[in-house]
Order: structure tokens, then C-alpha cells, then sequence
């Protein structure tokens, strides 16, 4: 027997993405919620973040780096579950191999495993990224992926492996992969509530702490935002929307190229009076070869800073090079509605935001 | 532009000459020996007690086979104002007389020298660079001033005591050099000058000033370039200051020269002279006997004040 209200689960709810997620069905109120955190610390503060909401959802502490995560999703409400949308994951891109297996993949083979023991599942949705191809260039088509071009460190890896995971294991359940391209700002507006590489790097950029930056001037980059992942994720949580691999990101004609994207950037920050001041001239981007130098270099001719901020950028830096073209012919038959913002648009919005609130230190433009 | 040339390279460095290890050991650096080390520093040069800024400087002019005869100026640099100021602080501190003040090298220099007909000029304000202004200012001099024929420059530094010897991440040396810039013949020709001053930067951190380093001197070396008509490939030599040479080898794939035309031989022995280093480059260079008449070489500073300078000079 069917249950009569559909229960969703959503691991990683404390995150950028599980939040919203979590928020949307809550908001929908057609779903009963769960919601699963690494931590107790997490419990209350996700509690806290959703209040009121929050009164209707149960909150479970599941940690996917522990031998068997769910102990608290007891039996009765594993067979009442109808669609699990896995967010949790370690997203520093300078993870270790070994957290990044133990999380990412492991843990995503515990979600499988779960989705099995839930006889009434319609959905199990994985959120990967477009990353997860590692470094494959050219068309990539909505499918799974051998993993066979190598990958740029090891989130991208770990990412590429829950992937399979799910696929592989999972393939008797009604699995969707959602590989989410990188998400710039909140929405269109360009608020940013959770910085990543993009940003920290804008930022290192701005303070002219980096004039040289990896990468190929014609490499095009793929923005969301994360209104619009929650929107598609959600929708392909729903049967309705057929399973497989989707790429929750724009098609390229809808890209800007990395070039593009930092003569926006510095458009808006020579409209800055503090940067103009400064004289801070364009970044040059470096062959991969002369990046990695720098990198390695770093300790001798760079101080803590510049360390830190090298350290941020490069575990990215070889994807820099590498030109992707993501087709999402499958995401545009399935949601129709589903439009990609205008790029510029959304680059010079977040890069506004972000010199406006000098990268959230300004708080009351936040706000 | 009136041509003029550039010729009897020399210099002299402080008088104690030190391993990284003995000076991370006495604390004067920041950085310690392994990252000084991996940078390719392993000795530097620091004053005796009793040694000035000047002693260095009258050395490096008069250590000289060819004594300065018939000089019409002297343009004598300081990175740092307390070297163009030869009287100890005590002495204006007792006299309150601002004359204490003024008690200038380069006139000590000429006086010395006898070069009484050398009118001198203190050139300050351009941190390492000083020396590659100093001879960008000879050659507008030459150019402005038909009697003038032979122009002496000298810069020379030396920390106070006390003082750090790291500066962005390089290991200094207390040093002078000096040459000089002459209407005609000179073992170099002088082809063409650049200098970009970014002075709100002029309180860079360390962080900021590592942070500008290759943007802007990939800026200064191609617009000197395009002063010149030339391009990269048209040189034969890079002669930079001495920092760690990955700076450079990362340049170098930026500007599309091939890593083994930049030369920075002396890193290791003589460290970061202050803005001796292209001259004491440059002589290490001509004393390989690897230079070819007609060879295009470009030295390439940057320093404090914002400053970023080069010189494209011809091997005549
Ligand atoms: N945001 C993007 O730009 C983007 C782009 C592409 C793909 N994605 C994918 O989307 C998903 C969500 O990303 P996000 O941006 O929301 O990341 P996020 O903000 O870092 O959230 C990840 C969540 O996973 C949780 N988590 C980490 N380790 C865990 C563990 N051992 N057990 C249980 N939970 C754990 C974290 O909890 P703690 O905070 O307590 O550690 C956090 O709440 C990820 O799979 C990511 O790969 C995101």
C-alpha cells in the first residue's frame, strides 16, 4: 500500500543547497519532510534557520562518514520514505582523496543503500556537478561517465565515483543525477550567501593579491544560480520528470567564456573608487605549466596570504583549460519552463554584489 | 633621441658576507632558511660596523680599472633617503641644525674623485629601481645638454643596523654599483627606457607588492618593447633583479622568451643588492664572454613606491 503523503528525505540540509531544498518542499507543504545533518550542532541550527517551518519537519543526525549513517531512520519511516534528494556531500574542492572517498563516495553508497530498504521510493535524486566528468572536454552528453579522462583533484573524483555509485548500484532504483553546474549567486539579483572558488578567487583578484590566474581565455564556464538548481532539482525529483542523468546548467550558447567573464568583473571593480585608486591591473592567465610553477613556488616568493589564496584556487586551476560543452538537451525536454539567465547579466549582478559588500564583510548591504 | 651609451659596469658589496643559515640564525630574516634556500639564495652581503653607504659606493666607482675622467655630472641614487645623508642622526639630534641633514655623498663623491667639473644630482624615491632611473636621467641630461659627453651613476645602500635583510621575500644585500652613460661609445647602446610609477601603492604589503609583480612587469617589458618596435623574441638577454628565479621563468613563458636567456647568475653569491643587481648581472654576463655585438638585452627592476623600470640596451 502506497503511502497517502509523499515523504521526502534530504541529506546535507544544513548545506548551501539542501537548505533550499528542504525550505522548498517544506513550503510546498504537500511532502511530508525529512531532514538529515552531519551533526548534532547542525540539528539545532538547521532548527533555528527553518523556525517556524522547521516545527514540521523531523531532523535527523546522519552522519555519511560513519559505518551506517541512518540508525535513525527507523523502519517504520523507511518504508513511509517516497523520494530521497542526497545533497550531503565534502564540497572543498581541496578535500583530501581519503575524506572525499569516505563522504562522497562511501557515503553515497550508504544512501543507496537506504533508498533499497524504502519500498515505496519513486525518487532517489543525487546532486552531482559538472565536475564529476573530471576532465573531459568537448560534448558531454547527459549519461553516465566512466570517469576515463582523469579529474583536476579529488572532489571532482569523489564526485565522479558517488556517480557511478548510484548508477551502478542503484540500478534497479528510479535514480536521477543532477550534475549542477557552479553556482554564482542566489538568484538573479546576485546575492551571494555562499562564497566558492568563483567568488574567493573575484575577491584575491580585487585586493590584487593575484595577477596571474590558470587558464585558457576561450574556456567557457557554466553559472546557475541557486534558485534555479532548486527549482530544477526539485522538479526532477518529482516521477513525473523521467530518471537518468540531467545537466542542471545552461547550454553553451548561455556561457561566457572565462575572458568574458573577467572583463565583466573588472568593468565593475574599475567602477570602484578604493580599486581604481589602487591602479590593480587585469590578471594574465597562465599556461598551465607556468600556473603550476607559481603554485609550487608560492612558498618561496609569497607570503601567507597569497599561500592561502593559491591554495584555494588551485585545485580548480586544470579545469581552467579544459572546454567543456554540456549538453542539456535531456534538462530542456523534461522541464521546458526551465530558462538559464542571461550570463552577463548574472556575472556583473553578483560581481556588484559582491564589491558592494566587499565579500560579505560589509554586512548591512547583505542584508 | 639623441644616441648615447652605457659602459664600465662595476660594483662593491658589504664588507661581511654571510650564509642564509648564519643570518636566519641571528634573526635577520623573516623567512626561514628552507624557503630562502628553495628561492636560490645561499649567501649575502652585509656592512662592517664602521662601513657607510658611501664607503660602498667609492669603492664600486673607484674599484673601477678606468678611473671616471672627464665626467660632466654625477647622478648618485639612494633607495633608501637615510643613505643620501652621511652624518650619523646624533649629529642633528645635538644641533638641531638642518645642515646635519644635508651632509650629501654625492658631493663627497666628487670631491674625492676630483670631478670638478661634474655638476651632481641625487636621484631618491625609486627603491630598487633607482639605479635603471638614474641612468634614464643621464640620458636625458646628455640629450638636453649638447656640452654634456660623460655622466657617472652611482647608487649605493646600506641597511641601518638593526634593520631586517628580507624584503619581499628576497634576501638583501648592502651594495653600490655604478657606471657609466656616455655620448660616445659604450660597451651597450642605450635603446629605449620605461618606468611606471603606481604610487597608491606606495604601502603595498608584501602580499599586494607579490601580487602586482607579474601583471605589472609583464606590463613595463612590453611596453618598453613596443617603444623600442621590438618584440620578444628579439632578445637575446633578460638581466632582472635578483629574486627567485621562478618569478622569471613564469615571466618568461608569459612574455614568450625562452628561461634560459634570463639571467640572474648571481642570486645565490650576492643575493638582492638593493639596485645594484642589473649592473652586477650584467658584469657577470659580460665576464662569461657569452654577449655578441648586437645583442639585445633588457634589465628589468622592480621596487618600493611603486616603482617598475627597464632598460633595453644594445651590445655594441
Ligand atoms: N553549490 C555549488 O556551486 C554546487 C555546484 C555543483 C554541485 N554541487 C553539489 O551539490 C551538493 C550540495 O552542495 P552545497 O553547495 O549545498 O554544499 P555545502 O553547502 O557544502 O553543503 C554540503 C552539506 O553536506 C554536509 N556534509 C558534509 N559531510 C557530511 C557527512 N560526513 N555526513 C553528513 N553530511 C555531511 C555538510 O554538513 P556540515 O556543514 O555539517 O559539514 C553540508 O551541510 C553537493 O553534492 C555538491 O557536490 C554544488
Amino acid at each position: 500500500m502506497s503511502p497517502s503523503r509523499p515523504v521526502v528525505l534530504v541529506t546535507g540540509a544544513g548545506g548551501y543547497l539542501g537548505r533550499r531544498l528542504g525550505r522548498r518542499f517544506l513550503d510546498r507543504g504537500d511532502h511530508e519532510v525529512v531532514l538529515t545533518v552531519r551533526t548534532e550542532a547542525g540539528r539545532s541550527a538547521l532548527a533555528h534557520d527553518l523556525a517556524p517551518a522547521s516545527a514540521r519537519a523531523q531532523i535527523v543526525v546522519a552522519d555519511l562518514g560513519a559505518p551506517d549513517p541512518f540508525t535513525d531512520v527507523d523502519e517504520r519511516l523507511r518504508r513511509r520514505i517516497t523520494h530521497i534528494v542526497h545533497a550531503a556531500a565534502v564540497t572543498r574542492f581541496n578535500v583530501d582523496r581519503e575524506l572525499a572517498r569516505q563522504v562522497n563516495v562511501e557515503g553515497t553508497g550508504h544512501v543507496v543503500t537506504l533508498a533499497r530498504q524504502c519500498p515505496h521510493l519513486v525518487r532517489l535524486a543525487h546532486l552531482s556537478t559538472v565536475y564529476a566528468t573530471g576532465l573531459r572536454e568537448g560534448v558531454i552528453l547527459e549519461e553516465p561517465d566512466d570517469g576515463a579522462a582523469g579529474f583536476a583533484n579529488a572532489y571532482e573524483w569523489s564526485k565522479g565515483a558517488a556517480e557511478r555509485c548510484v548508477v551502478d548500484q542503484g540500478d534497479d532504483l528510479p535514480w536521477t543525477v543532477a550534475r549542477v553546474a557552479t553556482v554564482v549567486a542566489d538568484d538573479e539579483s546576485g546575492r551571494v550567501t555562499q562564497h566558492n572558488a568563483f567568488h574567493e578567487t573575484l575577491k584575491l583578484c580585487f585586493y590584487g593579491l593575484l595577477s596571474l590566474l590558470p587558464g585558457r581565455a576561450d574556456t567557457p564556464l557554466y553559472f546557475v544560480t541557486g534558485d534555479a538548481v532548486t527549482d530544477a532539482v526539485a522538479r526532477l525529483s518529482d516521477p513525473a520528470a523521467p530518471g537518468g542523468v540531467y545537466h542542471v546548467a545552461p547550454d553553451r550558447s548561455a556561457t561566457l567564456t572565462l575572458e568574458q567573464v573577467l572583463d565583466l568583473a573588472f568593468t565593475r571593480f574599475e567602477q570602484d573608487e578604493e580599486f581604481r585608486h589602487k591602479r590593480i591591473l587585469r590578471p594574465l592567465l597562465a599556461d598551465r605549466e607556468s600556473f603550476e610553477l607559481l603554485v609550487g613556488g608560492v612558498s618561496s616568493f609569497a607570503g601567507s596570504l597569497v599561500h592561502r589564496a593559491l591554495a584555494n584556487v588551485a585545485p580548480f586551476a586544470r579545469q581552467m583549460y579544459v572546454a567543456k560543452v554540456l549538453d542539456n538537451r535531456r534538462l530542456g525536454a523534461a522541464l521546458p519552463q526551465h530558462r538559464a539567465p542571461d550570463p552577463a547579466a548574472l556575472v556583473t549582478a553578483t560581481v556588484d554584489h559582491l564589491v558592494e559588500s566587499r565579500w560579505g564583510r560589509r554586512s548591512e548591504v547583505v542584508a | 633621441m639623441t644616441p648615447s651609451f652605457l659602459g664600465g659596469l662595476s660594483f662593491a658589496l658589504g664588507g661581511r658576507k654571510l650564509s642564509v643559515e648564519e643570518s636566519v640564525a641571528a634573526g635577520r630574516t623573516l623567512s626561514g632558511e628552507a624557503e630562502l634556500s628553495d628561492a636560490g639564495f645561499r649567501f649575502h652581503h652585509v656592512c662592517t660596523d664602521d662601513e657607510s653607504a658611501y664607503d660602498l659606493a667609492l669603492a664600486a666607482v673607484g674599484g673601477r680599472p678606468d678611473q671616471p675622467a672627464g665626467i660632466d655630472a654625477i647622478v648618485y641614487a639612494t633607495c633608501l633617503p637615510v643613505n643620501a645623508n652621511l652624518a650619523p642622526p646624533s649629529r642633528f639630534e645635538a644641533s638641531g641644525d638642518v645642515k646635519d641633514l644635508m651632509d650629501y655623498p654625492a658631493s663627497r663623491l666628487q670631491a674625492a674623485l676630483g670631478l670638478d667639473r661634474a655638476i651632481v644630482v641625487g636621484v631618491g624615491q625609486q627603491a630598487c629601481t633607482s639605479m635603471l632611473g638614474s641612468i634614464r636621467l643621464a640620458r636625458g641630461l646628455l640629450a638636453a645638454e649638447p656640452e654634456m659627453e660623460r655622466i657617472l651613476c652611482v647608487s649605493a645602500d646600506r641597511f641601518p643596523p638593526g634593520a631586517r635583510y628580507e624584503q619581499a621575500y628576497s634576501l638583501i644585500s648592502d651594495g653600490a654599483a655604478s657606471c657609466v652613460v656616455t655620448r660616445h661609445d659604450g660597451d651597450y647602446r642605450l635603446v629605449a627606457a620605461h618606468h611606471i610609477t603606481n604610487g597608491a601603492m606606495v604601502s603595498a604589503g608584501d602580499d599586494e607588492t607579490v601580487g602586482a609583480y607579474f601583471s605589472y612587469t609583464h606590463r613595463l617589458v612590453t611596453e618598453l618593447l613596443a617603444k623600442a618596435g621590438r618584440t620578444p623574441a628579439d632578445l637575446a638577454w633578460v638581466v632582472p633583479q635578483n629574486t627567485d628565479p621562478k618569478a622569471w621563468r613564469i615571466l618568461a613563458r608569459l612574455l614568450g622568451l625562452d628561461d634560459e636567456r634570463v639571467f640572474a647568475a648571481s642570486l645565490a653569491d650576492v643575493a638582492h643588492v638593493i639596485s645594484g643587481d642589473n649592473v652586477v648581472n650584467l658584469s657577470w654576463l659580460e665576464e662569461r664572454g657569452v654577449l655578441e655585438s648586437g645583442d639585445l638585452v633588457v634589465l628589468v627592476m622592480a621596487g618600493y613606491g611603486m616603482n617598475w623600470q627597464a632598460l633595453l640596451v644594445e651590445k655594441t
